[in-house]
């Protein structure tokens, strides 16, 4: 179990966390987004006992991050946020050292996940694509087998086929019971592998629940093509759709996802040349719902 | 101590320990080949016309005519101190500082090791190398001596010559490992432990020039440090033991900073 007791962590610039309070149960996977510089990396540092928290204590299966630490990662995997790996090191060489001072004897998981990530770790690791040092990370977080992860924007340089290949990986895991921390900003993977959200803003944790409630905030973008501008913007007016937008030749509009069955009866009523899906993108739904706090 | 952790700094540190073993190398053959008992009276001669307190400064201190005062007043006066005090430098930021400024760090601590393991590894590679480093200076210079001089050679005074010269210089190593373990910024971390040690070495070569200036010299770490008289037959464990305890000293405040201090990895 992960958890972050009402933790305060101040740098010396005045930012930080405040009153970060949560857990992670045993088995769950847990979100945690937040846009840049709002205190995920932070709170990640305390957990991983980089830094010491100037109020609470960050504690792993009961045991305290700071005091404890080299006893927590027996058991812990860790993708951080920055991934930087030791000079002039080739992968294999990096595989083998990590290994090494762990302790890690069975390589049986390190070959699957270097297949299931298509990696050949040969070669120097300065000379690799930003992908391929992700891939490196990601095998040498979970190729300890550890039973809690935590894990800093795991899938950022990623392509989309790799990305799907990850949240294989978390449903996996996920399954045989791994407790996971993992910071994202791709709405997708986070909604088909967490259980729940916790969302951090300025250092604060500003909403905490299971994640559902990202479907219902999420709201559905749709752009809407006609040749009667005028008269559509009109009908939709009339029908109480205000969060509308001319772009264009095109109409933008957002609504929640109950208002959809609605939407699609109030635009029969006019001519559509075209209409195109638009999801709706993390920082899209932090602003909306920030705006929402501020109201 | 991790062994890995040692291992991985040799495979990282080797090529940089051969290029200093190679530059003194040079310095040896050259000193070693210009040594010419007969010869040296005429260069006693020739040293005369320089001032006094140039000659001193530059660490050539008295006028000697045996080989092994010889070589300690002429190598280890001034270049057995500034070029492994370059090896030190570099290496000192690259064990620490280098590796978190660039958050490789992270990864040695998401391993089952105390921070204290990793560092006292690292602060250890550290004092090791420097060892290696003078047992290979002491090792080159009675093996070119015996064929280039035989028999003039005073191989224990030599040794107990090399020894000394280590300790300053692990003093210097641990000067500069202080400093990477204290910042986590490798600049400032190279910008101290480079610094501090040049202006000793500067407060050594001023407070040679003349007897007016000596306490800046002894106000250095090389105060105790005078190698043609050890090699003389000076009394060196004092010397010795006092070096042994700053570079204890260091290494503990080291460890003990580092344990405590926040990482931004």
């Amino acid at each position: 179990m992960i958890k972050v007791d009402n933790v305060t962590l101040q740098y010396s610039n005045g930012k930080g966390i405040f009153d970060v309070d949560f857990e992670v149960n045993e088995g769950q996977v847990m979100g945690y987004l937040g846009p840049n510089g709002s205190g995920k990396t932070t709170t990640i540092r305390a957990l991983l006992g980089f830094m010491k928290p100037n109020k609470g204590a960050c504690t792993i299966n009961g045991m305290d991050c700071i005091k404890d630490a080299p006893e927590i990662q027996k058991n812990l995997g860790y993708i951080p946020g920055e991934i930087a790996f030791l000079d002039g090191m080739n992968g294999d060489e990096f595989l083998k050292f990590m290994c090494d001072m762990r302790g890690t004897k069975d390589l049986k998981l390190q070959k699957q996940l270097l297949e299931m990530f298509d990696l050949n770790p040969k070669g120097k690791i300065k000379k690799f694509s930003k992908g391929m040092k992700q891939k490196l990370g990601i095998v040498t977080a979970f190729m300890h087998d550890p039973e809690i992860l935590i894990l800093d924007e795991p899938t950022s340089g990623l392509d989309p086929l790799m990305q799907n290949r990850f949240i294989e990986l978390i449903m996996e895991e996920k399954t045989r019971g791994k407790t996971i921390l993992m910071s994202s900003h791709i709405i997708e993977e986070v909604e088909k592998t967490c259980d729940t959200v916790a969302i951090i803003r300025n250092g604060r944790i500003v909403k905490q629940s299971d994640v559902g409630f990202l479907k219902s905030t999420q709201r559905k973008g749709f752009i809407i093509s006609t040749d009667n501008l005028e008269s559509a913007v009109q009908i939709l007016n009339g029908a109480g759709f205000e969060n509308l937008s001319v772009v264009g030749k095109n109409i933008e509009i957002f609504v929640a996802v109950d208002q959809i069955d609605r939407l699609v009866k109030t635009i029969s009523n006019f001519t559509i040349s075209d209409i195109t899906f638009k999801s709706q993108s993390m920082e899209e739904i932090f602003i909306q719902f920030y705006n929402g706090e501020e109201e | 101590m991790s062994l890995t952790l040692l291992k991985t700094n040799f495979k990282k540190n080797w090529i940089l320990f051969i290029i200093f073993v190679g530059v003194v190398l040079m310095y040896f053959s050259v000193m070693l080949v210009m040594y010419d008992p007969e010869d040296i009276a005429a260069l006693a001669g020739m040293l005369e016309l320089f001032p006094e307190d140039i000659m001193e400064a530059m660490g050539f201190a008295s006028i000697i005519t045996d080989l092994t005062s010889y070589l300690a007043s002429w190598l280890y006066g001034m270049l057995m101190l500034g070029l492994p005090m370059v090896y030190c430098i570099i290496l000192g930021n690259r064990l620490v500082a280098k590796m978190v400024d660039n958050s490789s760090f992270a990864y040695l601590l998401s391993t089952p090791n105390s921070r204290i393991k990793i560092i006292f590894t690292q602060g250890f590679y550290a004092l090791a190398s420097v060892g290696a480093l003078f047992m290979t200076f002491f090792s080159m210079g009675v093996f070119m001596s015996s064929i280039l001089h035989p028999g003039l050679l005073d191989v224990k005074a030599f040794f107990k010559l090399n020894v000394t010269t280590m300790l300053v210089n692990m003093v210097v190593i641990m000067i500069a490992f202080f400093f990477s373990c204290l910042f986590n910024d490798s600049k400032r971390s190279a910008g101290f432990g480079a610094g501090v040690p040049i202006i000793f070495l500067l407060m050594n070569m001023i407070g040679g020039a003349s007897q007016d200036l000596k306490t800046i010299k002894e106000l250095s770490i090389y105060g105790l440090y005078d190698p043609v008289k050890l090699v003389g037959g000076g009394e060196i464990l004092r010397v010795n033991l006092i070096y042994t305890g700053i570079i204890i000293g260091l290494f503990s405040a080291a460890l003990y900073i580092f344990n405590k201090k926040g990482l931004p990895l």
